[in-house]
């Protein structure tokens, strides 16, 4: 502290900082502006009467749907299998993204009121926090910046056609979104109750079981609920794949020029993500 | 530990807090705070109270000086032996630092954290044990609410909060107790009340207590010293008996909203910069 900032250099910084929404926003507009030319986006394509009859004839082809009896029976199979799929895979995106958000949380590892005392003035000891630290938070987003069907395509590969390849792409991208989510909304909790918490003499996994996670709940369990909804509707990309489930069904049939089934699934596919809906709706209503 | 009146609970020696924007909390404090002393801090607000009193809790450390409690340098204490002594140290907040979302039950315990493994915590979560109960119900009527053992700690109004943070520091029983402008967030009334209760237990008890006060008036009536604090510097340390009006206007000067008859004090120069902290090197 031998020379702290002048206070015009403080207001100076603040100054500059209050500038930061609207530079931000032009950004925001420059980029949106890029990628309507880029994209080639053409309204009007949607409008003119080829496509449009196009359409028309696509749609008409898959009606009626293909509600045969043996069809159906067909389907009990593989739809079990996809609900499987996608509870097995956010179960596994649990066991990957809750520990890994939490060393990366920030306020729990690194800074702020928790660290305050054991950290300042200690750069070897901030050091060996900051490196698990930052490796959870560098393979969190290796986890979900490659997409679900890539890992798919590599665990077909390694353990063969069937549900366990859909589990584990699902469990390993997704759990790369649970745990940064994880750790954001970790983050963003007030501190006032884990300072006291601490103060009393509890450890920091004792704050975290005590106030982060009873604060956070809500959301935690909202945002958990929601994944399991996207892997239900990702189990059925990840089946085009071979990765199983109602997805494979829908590539067999496509694949057969049998669109009559294709609507079938889809609309099987739909009750099915509505059904999660609703139950997950039921439980974050219990949970507030 | 000896516990008779005279022995230090707390030493402070040249204590300072330079944040790292430079900005100075504390600068250059030292005092003594005897075992089961009752003291009194006050001052405007911004001069630096609170980071004192979150040095003087364990959470946050000093940059310069040292810090002894029950005559052990604290500076350098790390993991089990940091918690250890914190788990000697109750802290009341200003605005209570409850979880909001857990029920006033588990508020209460979470005093005994310090002494729980994670696992006897995690389980007192799922099914807290009788003798637990009993404990939380003990000190929930000793501050008056009882009946709110089970309730959910956020449907509980201010005053009522104040008062499950009161019970769980009972719960801890520690040797200090430091409270923060425990009483600011409620109505006078209430006030009263809750620095009367800690000034009792902490008589019953023989528990030092240090509280920060926005109210001279309370602190005059309830404590036997007051320090005087401003610009993160001791101004007066004085039995109250002593404490007079020139050295409250001096304490005050500038603070217009806080004590109006401030303004008119010969010395002058009230300016706006002076409730925050200066910046200079040291």
């Amino acid at each position: 502290m031998d020379h702290p900032p002048s206070r015009a250099a403080f207001l100076h910084c603040d100054r500059t900082r209050a500038l930061f929404p609207t530079l931000l926003a032009l950004c925001c507009l420059a980029v949106f502006a890029g990628s309507w030319h880029l994209a080639q986006i053409q309204p009007g394509l949607l409008l003119q009467a080829d496509s449009r009859q196009n359409m028309a004839r696509f749609i008409a082809g898959m009606f009626p749907p293909d509600l045969s009896r043996d069809f159906l029976r067909l389907l009990v199979g593989p739809l079990v299998e996809t609900i499987q799929i996608s509870v097995m895979g956010t179960v596994l995106a649990i066991a990957v993204g809750l520990p890994l958000g939490l060393v990366g949380t920030a306020s729990l590892t690194l800074t702020g009121i928790l660290n305050e005392f054991e950290l300042a003035g200690a750069p070897a000891r901030r050091l060996a926090r900051a490196l698990p630290y930052a490796c959870a938070r560098g393979l969190l987003s290796v986890f979900r910046c490659v997409p679900e069907f890539v890992w798919a395509f590599m665990f077909v590969r390694a353990v063969g056609l069937g549900p366990l390849p859909g589990v584990l792409a699902i469990g390993v991208s997704y759990g790369g979104m649970l745990g940064k989510v994880y750790s954001e909304i970790l983050e963003n909790q007030g501190m006032r109750g884990c300072e006291a918490l601490q103060a009393t003499g509890a450890t920091r996994w004792k704050v975290l079981w005590y106030g982060l996670v009873p604060q956070a709940l809500p959301q935690l369990v909202s945002y958990t609920l929601y994944r399991w909804e996207c892997a239900v509707r990702a189990s059925a990309i990840l089946g085009f794949v071979g990765a199983g489930g109602l997805g494979q069904q829908i590539e067999l049939s496509m694949r057969m020029f049998n669109f009559h089934e294709v609507v079938t699934l889809v609309l099987l596919l739909f009750l099915l993500v509505a059904a999660v809906d609703f139950l997950s709706g039921k439980v974050r209503k219990g949970i507030v | 530990m000896l516990r008779a009146k005279g022995s230090g609970v707390y030493r402070l020696e040249h204590l300072t807090k330079a944040f790292d924007g430079g900005v100075i909390a504390v600068n250059d404090v030292s005092l003594k705070i005897g075992a089961g002393e009752q003291v009194a801090i006050i001052g405007p607000s911004g001069a630096g109270k609170t980071t004192l009193f979150r040095i003087l809790n364990l959470t946050v450390r000093q940059t310069h000086g040292t810090l002894w409690i029950k005559e052990q340098e604290v500076g350098a204490l790390r993991g089990a032996a940091l918690r250890r002594m914190r788990r000697r140290i109750g802290t009341v907040y200003q605005q209570h630092n409850l979880v909001s979302r857990l029920r006033v039950l588990h508020n209460v315990l979470a005093g005994r954290l310090g002494d729980w493994s994670l696992p006897r915590a995690l389980g007192s979560l799922l099914a807290p044990r009788a003798e637990d109960v009993r404990a939380a119900r003990e000190a929930l009527a000793q501050v008056g609410i009882p009946e709110k053992l089970w309730a959910r700690t956020d449907v509980l109004s201010g005053g009522q909060q104040q008062r499950v943070a009161i019970a769980r520091v009972l719960v801890q029983r520690p040797e200090v107790i430091l409270a923060d402008e425990p009483v600011s967030s409620v109505d006078p009334t209430l006030a009263q009340g809750i620095v009367g209760v800690l000034v009792e237990l902490s008589g019953t008890f023989q528990t030092t207590l240090a509280m920060n006060l926005h109210s001279v008036d309370l602190a005059l009536a309830y404590f036997p010293r007051v320090i005087g604090f401003r610009d993160g510097r001791v101004v007066f340390d004085r039995p109250s008996a002593e404490v007079s009006d020139d050295l409250l206007a001096a304490l005050y000067a500038g603070q217009t909203e806080t004590a109006p008859e401030a303004m008119d004090t010969p010395d002058g120069s009230p300016s706006v910069t002076s409730c925050l902290p200066p910046l200079r090197s040291n």
